[in-house]
Formats: structure tokens, sequence, C-alpha cells
């Protein structure tokens, strides 16, 4: 990463970190719309595996994709902690059903880096990069990789 | 004439009427009170204390006739307190007005009590103040020009009912004058009976003169009676005695323009171009047009079939016509959607009123702009917004105007102003309540918000974040228990119910500016009657006009036949699916199942359910996005309860069915 001479501030974004199945991923803030508790999820049927059902929020029908699933985790029951956070992408609203919120973080570009093509596992699909931060290691998704519904995707 | 010894049926409907009507009335009522404070003081505008002397005339005997007493009463008083309002009797003040208001209030008070089949308000005291009120304790003779006419004449006063003008000419001779007829003789009689407005000498042929009265009358019977006498009289009807202007009088229609004083024309002002329409006739109407939207989809499906039986030529002609009718029958439905479109202005004329009140009851001073009220929207929004909108506006004033002298203080004029607005931008409608208040302190409702214990993060704080934070069930501010905002609509509410009609509720606010609410909402909802059914944990939605039959069913007597189960249905056998099969839904077994009907003849299938719970309007949401695109599914609804449930597409399943299903099982019993 170039350094600026005497650069004001050091590039950085804002991101929502949340967990699923034991990992904490990140979200940039700007694509995440709100994020609230639900209390159940109607299933759609013959949908994608991966997709939960639809919810009603905020006056709109937004399709759920269960995280955990998607990232080839066998599901857990929802409880107090479950979060959805709705997304925007190309104009379309996405609830993404998380295990748990974690905290609003502003992380500098430079401790980003791409993602291995080692990186075990379905979610390294979905990965723009991934993050250290002092002993923490934080995955930034890919909304759309996340949403992509090609048939090689279809799980 | 009563309503009694009619049916219940007949009695029902026409009570009906006449709360339609005396709503009508009592609309009027309110706004013309309105202009009439705003000229206390100054000259009373004639054509609004005519409106108002007609509202309470029809009200009265409305009322009489579905013998409503109190109704009757009241609106008798206050017809008597405003003939001596017009007539110059009385003068009103701001304290005689407020009896006014207190009297047009009851009288609403009462016939709502009666709708609702609640005990009706006291109305005594108010009677007695009407009372006083109507009792014209001294003439102030309100002087206006005589007119160019030479002679005196009492000043002019507003024609009571059935007064006219009447044109009198008395041609004296010598033989009246023998007889003690002179022309003083004829003004005693005249003045005996009305009020001369004007009296002319004339000079007629051979050098004669006679006198030319203009006398205000209910009794120009009398004129009859006096020809003899050198009488003649002839009605005046198109000469209008000189008037001074009205000040402020209406732009009105042409027959009640400023041309006093003239008989009050008690019947309705004249046919207009509008008829009131039953909501319930609206709806069989969308109905209709729902079941043609369906059964062309079936044309459709049978024109493709034959197209390959068909000769070119003839089939290209059918398909135009296909195409032709899809496209009307598009615009018929457009058309009878705009039809339940009402002028937003039903929800805004009633908030003058209720700013006045306010205002007045918190101390402060208030201006109401209200501003696009043609701008329309479906009948069933307006009632949904009436209390949102209250809420804001009430809010508005509680929170947000600030009182005179803090205002006067701030630079800013001691009197607040709340903006109503609607319009439309592209498919949707938008209503926004802006004040020149104080504005919304961001940071000072997060810290609120903070200490309240919300995970609020530090820092600048968006519009999107500000709406999230006031809306937040809990989020208390002080008026959830004062009268102005009570009722126990919050904010949250506000925002629920915009968003459950699919709309949209933003904030901009400045401190020490003012605040505006933007409430976005779809200019046309689609609205239609479903079954509610349910298949194992499962809920579905079968809109209502696909639905030919619903039929419960004993399991046993279902027949296998190679893959298909059927049914002994009418005389015929009719193909039987399981939702739960086809949504791959797991089920108990059950002793009754129930069988929806869809499609005719020997297109018809049954579509089996575990059970039915029932009927209700739904709001549909089209479901658009690929991941959740499933053949069957048309879209979601909101029960109301928060839950979601799944609108089944009936045409698309059936065809798939049809496809499916190998033609010779549709055997006939």
């Amino acid at each position: 990463m170039s350094e600026q001479p005497s650069a004001a501030a050091a590039a950085t974004e804002t991101y929502i970190l949340f967990a699923v199945a034991g990992t904490t991923y990140a979200l940039r803030s700007h694509q995440v719309l709100h994020m609230e508790m639900i209390e159940q999820v109607t299933p759609v049927p013959n949908a994608p595996r991966f997709v939960e059902g639809v919810v009603f929020s905020r006056g709109q029908v937004v399709p759920v994709v269960n995280l955990r699933a998607r990232f080839g985790f066998d599901r857990a029951p929802l409880d107090l902690r479950t979060r959805l956070l709705v997304v925007q992408n190309d104009g379309r609203r996405i609830g993404l059903l998380a295990d748990e919120a974690r905290e609003f973080l502003t992380i500098p570009d430079s401790a980003i880096q791409p993602p291995h093509q080692a990186i075990g596992g379905l979610s390294g699909n979905y990965l723009d990069g991934v993050a250290t931060l002092g002993d923490r290691i934080v995955l930034i998704l890919n909304v759309r990789e996340v949403l992509e519904t090609s048939p090689t995707a279809a799980a | 004439m009563s309503s009694s010894g009619q049916g219940p049926d007949f009695a029902s409907g026409f009570m009906d009427d006449y709360f339609a009507e005396a709503d009508e009335h009592l609309v009027a009522i309110r706004r013309s009170l309105l202009v009439l404070e705003a000229s206390l003081g100054a000259d009373l505008p004639a054509p609004i204390l005519d409106d108002l002397f007609r509202s309470f005339h029809s009200l009265k005997g409305l009322s009489a006739m579905v013998d409503l007493r109190e109704a009757e009463v009241v609106a008798h008083q206050m017809e008597s307190c405003l003939r001596a309002v017009r007539q110059g009797d009385v003068v009103l003040t701001g304290a005689n007005f407020e009896t006014l208001v207190d009297g047009a209030k009851l009288l609403e008070a009462v016939i709502v009590a009666h709708r609702m089949g609640q005990p009706r308000p006291p109305v005594g005291r108010t009677l007695e103040q009407l009372e006083t009120l109507a009792r014209p304790a001294a003439k102030p003779a309100a002087d206006r020009e005589g007119g160019p006419a030479s002679s005196p004449a009492t000043p002019p006063v507003r024609p009571g009912e059935d007064e006219r003008v009447w044109k009198v000419i008395f041609v004296p001779s010598p033989q009246l004058v023998e007889r003690g007829i002179k022309v003083d003789t004829i003004r005693t009689r005249l003045l005996q009976i009305g009020h001369l407005l004007k009296v002319e000498p004339k000079v007629v042929a051979g050098g004669g003169i006679s006198f030319e009265f203009h006398l205000q009358t209910a009794h120009g019977e009398q004129l009859g009676a006096w020809s003899d006498d050198g009488v003649s009289c002839e009605l005046l009807a198109a000469v209008p005695p000189p008037e001074p202007p009205e000040a402020r009088a209406r732009p009105a229609a042409p027959d009640s323009a400023a041309r006093a004083p003239r008989p009050v024309d008690l019947a309705t002002a004249g046919p207009t171009n509008f008829v009131r329409v039953d909501l319930g006739r609206l709806d069989d109407l969308m109905r209709l047009v729902g079941d043609m939207v369906v059964t062309r989809a079936r044309l459709d499906d049978s024109l493709q079939r034959l197209e390959r039986h068909v000769p070119f030529q003839e089939w290209r002609a059918l398909q135009e016509h296909n195409t032709g009718l899809e496209r009307q029958l598009r615009d018929l439905r457009e058309g009878v959607m705009r039809v339940r479109l009402v002028p937003v202005g039903e929800i805004f004329r009633r908030m003058p009123f209720v700013v006045r009140d306010l205002a007045r009851d918190s101390g402060r001073r208030v201006q109401l702009d209200l501003v696009g009220q043609n701008t329309e929207i479906d009948k069933f929004l307006i009632e949904r917004m009436m209390d949102p909108i209250l809420h804001l506006v009430r809010n508005a004033i509680t929170h947000a105007i600030e009182k005179p002298d803090e205002r006067a203080a701030a630079g800013k004029p001691p009197e607040g102003t709340i903006r109503l607005g609607a319009s439309t931008a592209g498919e949707s409608v938008v209503i926004e309540v802006s004040d020149d208040g104080r504005g919304i302190d961001a940071q000072a409702v997060a810290a609120r918000a903070r200490a309240g214990g919300a995970p609020i993060p530090e820092g600048p704080i968006d519009q999107g974040a500000l709406l999230d934070i006031i809306c937040a069930p809990g989020f208390s501010t002080r008026d959830e228990v004062d009268r102005g905002s009570g009722r126990g609509v919050g904010m949250a509410v506000v925002r629920a119910t915009v968003e459950e009609l699919g709309g949209a509720l933003a904030v901009e606010s400045e401190a020490g500016r003012g605040t505006t609410f933007r409430i976005t909402l779809p200019l046309t909802l689609a609205i239609t009657d479903a079954i509610i059914t349910h298949v194992g944990r499962h809920t579905f939605a079968v809109p209502q006009s696909a639905v030919r039959e619903v039929v419960e069913v004993d399991p046993g007597v279902l027949r296998s036949i190679e893959q298909n189960e059927l049914m002994t249905y009418r005389g015929a056998t009719l193909p039987m699916v399981r939702l739960s099969d086809l949504f791959g839904i797991r089920v108990d077994p059950r002793p009754r199942l129930h069988a929806i009907v869809i499609g005719d003849g020997l297109a018809a299938i049954g579509l089996l359910v575990d059970r039915i719970s029932g009927q209700r309007e739904i709001v549909v949401k089209t479901i658009t996005d690929p991941l959740i695109r499933v053949d069957g599914v048309s879209g979601a609804t909101e029960l109301g309860d928060g839950r979601l449930i799944l609108i089944l597409d009936v045409s698309a399943l059936s065809r798939t069915l049809r496809d499916r299903r190998p033609v010779d099982s549709r055997v006939s019993a």
C-alpha cells in the first residue's frame, strides 16, 4: 500500500462487525441499511437452501439469507442474540442472518490483505479481504458474492 | 316522517345516509366558522352567514327526520342565532362567537354519540347560551348606504326567511285623496309589513307623479289587497338594491354573490359534478375487475394452445383482439383504482380546528398553511393516515413551536408556522408536516437515548439515525402524558403505520430553524380479498377471486390413479394436489382436509390444505428478488401482527399442474 506523504488521515473505512459460527466478519457500514432482531422468518418453499425465507422489514418484503447455511455450517435456532443485517446491493434489499452483532469499527486499509487462495471452507469465496487487528482476525465480506445465486453457488 | 315502522335494513341504510349528509354539513360549518372568525370586528361576509344558516337549517330538518331530538333542537338554536346575526340584531364578538363554536361542537358531539351508540352529551347549558345569544339585546342599526335614491329610507336589513323584495308603485289620485289615501298612508302600511329599502318619486306621462317603493317583506301577499288603493306591485328579481361591497366575500358561485338583500335559497346549492359512492360497491367493482383479469389470463392460455390448430391469419387476428382486451382491461383497472382516490384535503380540512384549539390551550400562536389539498391518495390510505398526521401536527405545536416570547427572542415572528403539504412524485404521494420551530437537537436526543440504555455510537448522527432514535418504542418524550399528543399514538406507531402501507417516513431538522417530517406513500395499493390457509406450519393466502369453492374433504374418499389423487366432485372427477407435496412441507396426517377448488370445468383442480382460518383483505406486496422467486408464490402480505405470509400464484400453479398432468387422467366419473 503506497504511503501518502504527510497524509492528513490514513485511508480508513467504518465497518459493522458480526459473528457467524464463532468467526468475526465485517461489512462496510454504508452497505448496511439497518440491523434488527427478528423473531421468526417465513419460509419460502423451494427456495435455495441457504435462503431462510422472507421477513417484513420497514414495510418491505426482504429475503433472508442464513449466513451459517451459506458458509456451510449447520443451522442454529434463532435466539435473542441473532441479528438480521439488512444490506443493499444493486438495488436489492436483502437480510443477512448472523449469530450475533459485534461493534462498529474503523479499519485502516493498511490492515487489510486480499484473501489467500488457501483459506479453506466455503466462506473463502465470499471474502473481499482479511483484516488483522492486533491478535484479532476479521473477515471482510463481499456482499455481491454472498447474494450470488448462480448454479454453482446453490448449496 | 320517521324512520320507524320500516325494516331494520331500511332504517340502518337511512341512518347511514343521515350520518353521511350530516358529516358534510358539519364540515361546511367548521370551515365557515373559521372564515367568520377571521372577520370578527369587521364586516361579516354575507355568503358565509347564509351558508351557515343553510347548513343549520338542513341539519335541523335531517335530524327531525331521523328523530334525533337533541340535534334538531341544537340546530334550531344555531339557526336562530345565525338569523339574528344576519339581520344585524346581534353583533358577533370574540366572546359570543365562542358560544357559536360551542354550539357547533355540541351538535357534532350529539351526532357522533348517536352514531357510536353512546349516551348523548347534555345540551341544556349550551342551549341556554345560544338562546341568550339569539335574543336581540339592542338593535345596533348597522348603517349602510341607502343607495342613490333621494328619499330617506330605513337602513336595509338582512333578509329573513321567506322575505322578498317588491317594487311597489303608488299612483296618487284625487279620488284616493278623498278616501284619505295619500302617499304617507301607503308608506305607513308598507312599513308595517316590512322594510323600505328605497323610495323614489317618479314623473309619469301627463305630468303626474307616482311613487316607487322597494319593500322587503315576508308578507307580499298583502300588497295585492291594496290594488284598489292605487297600489300595484311586482316582485323584484333582477334589480339589486345598492349594497356596500362585501369585504372578504368568497369568490363564490354566481347565485350566492353579494346580491343581498335577497331571499335565501334554502334548497341545496344546485347539483354538483360529484357522486357519493359507497365504498363497498367500489370494492365489488374492483373485485369484478380482478376476476376479469384472471379470466383474460385463461383466455391467453387457451389462445396459446390454439395456435397450432388455427390458420396463421385467424390466429393473428385473435391475438390482436386479445392484446387489445389486455390493454383495455389494464386501463379499466387503473380507472377503477383511481375512483378510490380522494383528495388528501379530506385529512387536511380537520387540521385548522385542531391547531386552533391546541395552540390556544398551549399558549402558542400558530398559523397553519395547507398546500396541495387536491393531491389524491387511495381512500384506504386516507383513513389510516389520519391519526399519524394528527400526531405529527400536535407534536409540532406542543414540542416544536416555541411560545411567542421565546420566538421573539430568537428573532422569529411571534406566530409560528406549520405547513401541511401534499404532492405527487412519480409513483408516490409525498405528505410533509413542517414547522419553523426549535428543530430537533440530534446530539441531545442521542444523549437522552443513550442515557436510557440505547446502544448509540458517539459521533455525528445523521437524519436516518435520528429518526430511528425518536421512533424507537420506549423512547419517551415528555408529551406522552400531556393531552396534546395523547391517545397513545407515539412516533413508533406513526412510522409503523406508514411502513405497513408500503410507505416511508423521513425527517429533516435543523436546530433552531425547524423540522420537516416527510411521509412517502405509494400512489396505488394492491388490495385484494384472500382466503387464509394452513399447510403444516406454513400459512398461505389464496386470492379470493381465483377460488371457485372451498370443500371439506375426508382423505378417505380420495382415490389414487397412477400418480394422481382424485375426488368425486359435482358429478365429475376433480384432480387434487397436496400443497404439502408441491412445496415439500412436512405435514401430519389429519382426519379432515380442505380443498380449494380453482379453475373451471375440465381445468378445475383442488388444492389440498390442512385447514382454512378465514378470509381477509390483504395488501399485496410483490416478490421480486430472484432469491425468493419460486413457482406458485406471487407475493407476500403482512397479517397485521408482523408475520409475513406468502400469497399463492393460483394461475401459475394451475398452469404448472396442468402441464404436468397426463391428459387421460381427467376422466368423468
